[in-house]
């Protein structure tokens, strides 16, 4: 659905207050420091990522699905449903939406086998991906509902489109643009502020990083927007960054997937 | 489930049964849509979260309310508003022929709401009385999504075979593949004969060449000076050329001038003339249309 985001369930339910979401993750940060839980989402964001890459989703797809995970557990602790049974339930559900044709649940399976043991050995050691059809199908029912059926999701790729061209044509800016939404994806702008705005600090922060300051200078600054919210996007994104340059995922996710908070009882195979 | 008592089975939707019943606290009376979820691979039917997803965006008078979704034990229900009777319905229980401010009354109802899913981006792809709900104040909404869809980038090939024979343009016909909001606006200018003609179908055809025969007996069979692209469409195939030989005036006699000028223009063959549903609200037709009708609110 394009151009209506400002009579959208998006802009009307989900674009949420971060004080409420501090509070509504209280449960979550008992066990774990705000800096691990976000460690641990955007690791599960790279699971949908890597798994939506295999089933050869298109990016919008990929981060309809992600933007669903975070949602939910925007609502829910990390204990209501095990993290890597709603990982690839997202993807199936927005594959659906986004009439990508439905994913068979058998080849979602099988995706899920083979990534997890080919690309997140590190880990997951030898353990195999533990869920089947039927808990996806069961899950599925959970995140409908507790997306409140809000489906339809905006994402900054459109905008950034738009823009682009409105500066002219430049097709650096965004290819790194456009992998800095991708990477945005990582953190909680995409519960917080509206797509456009998510696509304008993206920009922002490509023109920075490819020395294009005379972007920046004359196109921003006739730019009718809440330049306040625009650079908390900014910093939030910079963080990230400055976050992976310290942080090895490979070596420290064993250890934080250890201190989730985990459903009870154990999954059934 | 609880909260609600099933009256009675309304009827067989897209992908499930319909009940009416009775929202126990506040005795408010609802459509419940259960959806089967026979198929154990795809889980939730991708045209029941069509419906779901596009109804919780799209709130208007002229839309069929989504209230709830209810989730059970392998069952999802959807919890819609209850309108009396369909279209389809009305049509069977008139009494002689149809008031013509009624007739009016609902072809600007049918207009808004499109015009409504257009704006947004919506197109519904399979209007037809049937799905058409006529409520006791004599508002009408539409229904039944499932088919339908946002469009927006990218614009590839919807499937071709969506809309009911009946109520299909001649470009859908001819396979295009590429259809936008002109799609509806033919729909809308069928059941805009059909209301006027009391319920009698526009051009029920049987199959896909006598549907166009039809078509093209009345209107003309168009041409590349006519239609600019028409030959090249992917099930194109060469009819009998027709001259558009009967006036409309014959076919709706008792649509006045200004109505029979509307019905033209949406019963247009080229999809790219067609009127689309905001210019039609503004048509001539509807200027002495009932005040309380034209200012509602939604």
């Amino acid at each position: 659905m394009a151009g209506n985001f400002w009579q959208s369930s998006h802009q009307q339910q989900w674009i949420l207050d971060k004080q409420d979401l501090i509070r509504d993750r209280q449960y979550d940060l008992t066990g774990l420091t705000e800096d691990e839980y976000q460690k641990i989402l955007s690791f599960f964001s790279g699971i949908i990522q890597v798994l939506g890459e295999q089933l050869k989703l298109r990016q919008q797809v990929i981060a309809t699905a992600t933007v669903y995970f975070k949602r939910f557990y925007a609502k829910n602790s990390l204990k209501c449903i095990d993290p890597l049974l709603l990982a690839p339930t997202c993807v199936f559900l927005a594959s659906k939406v986004e009439e990508f044709g439905v994913i068979s649940n058998s080849r979602l399976i099988t995706t899920c086998q083979n990534v997890i043991k080919s690309k997140f050995s590190y880990a997951y050691g030898q353990q195999e991906f533990p869920y089947r059809t039927n808990h996806i199908l069961e899950c599925e029912f959970y995140l409908l509902e507790n997306l409140d059926c809000c489906l339809i999701v905006y994402q900054p790729y459109r905008p950034l489109l738009v823009f682009i061209q409105d500066i002219g044509q430049d097709d650096q800016l965004l290819t790194y643009a456009w992998k800095i939404v991708n990477d945005s994806l990582r953190t909680d702008v995409s519960l917080l502020y509206a797509p456009f705005q998510i696509a304008i600090a993206c920009l922002n922060i490509a023109c920075v990083m490819l020395g294009k300051e005379n972007i920046l200078k004359s196109w921003f600054a006739e730019l009718n927007t809440d330049m306040d919210k625009i650079q908390e996007i900014v910093r939030t994104v910079i963080n990230l960054y400055e976050m992976w340059k310290s942080y090895d995922e490979k070596k420290e996710i064993q250890a934080l997937l250890m201190k989730m908070p985990k459903p009870k009882p154990a999954p059934q195979r | 489930m609880q909260k609600y008592e099933k009256l009675e089975k309304i009827g067989e939707g897209t992908y499930g049964t319909v009940f009416k019943a009775k929202n126990k606290e506040t005795h408010e009376i609802v459509a419940l849509k259960r959806v089967r979820l026979d198929d154990d691979d795809e889980g939730v039917p991708s045209s029941a979260l069509r419906e779901i997803c596009l109804l919780k965006e799209l709130k208007h008078k002229n839309i069929v309310r989504l209230y709830d979704v209810l989730h059970s034990e392998k069952k999802l229900t959807l919890v819609f508003e209850h309108c009396d009777q369909d279209l389809k319905k009305y049509f069977d229980s008139l009494n002689g022929e149809i008031d013509l401010d009624v007739v009016k009354s609902f072809m600007y109802q049918l207009l808004r709401g499109l015009a409504f899913c257009h704006s947004h981006n919506v197109l519904h792809r399979d209007l037809k009385p049937q799905n058409l709900l006529i409520n006791k104040n004599g508002e009408l909404k539409l229904a039944d999504f499932g088919l339908a869809r946002a469009f927006g980038i990218p614009v590839k090939c919807y499937s071709a075979e969506v809309v009911t024979l009946w109520y299909r343009p001649p470009d859908v016909l001819f396979g295009a593949k590429l259809y936008t909001t002109s799609i509806d606006m033919w729909s809308a200018g069928c059941i805009f004969a059909e209301l006027a003609n009391s319920g009698r179908p526009l051009f029920p055809g049987s199959d896909v060449d006598d549907q166009l025969k039809r078509i093209f007996k009345l209107l003309g069979t168009p041409n590349e000076d006519t239609w600019p692209g028409v030959t090249q469409l992917p099930d194109y195939k060469p009819l009998p050329v027709y001259q558009p030989s009967l006036g409309l005036a014959q076919v709706v006699p008792r649509l006045p001038a200004r109505g029979r000028d509307l019905l033209a223009r949406l019963l247009t063959c080229n999809p790219a003339l067609r009127m689309p549903a905001d210019e039609a609200m503004a048509h001539a037709y509807f200027h002495d249309l009932n005040p309380s009708v034209k200012n509602d609110r939604c």
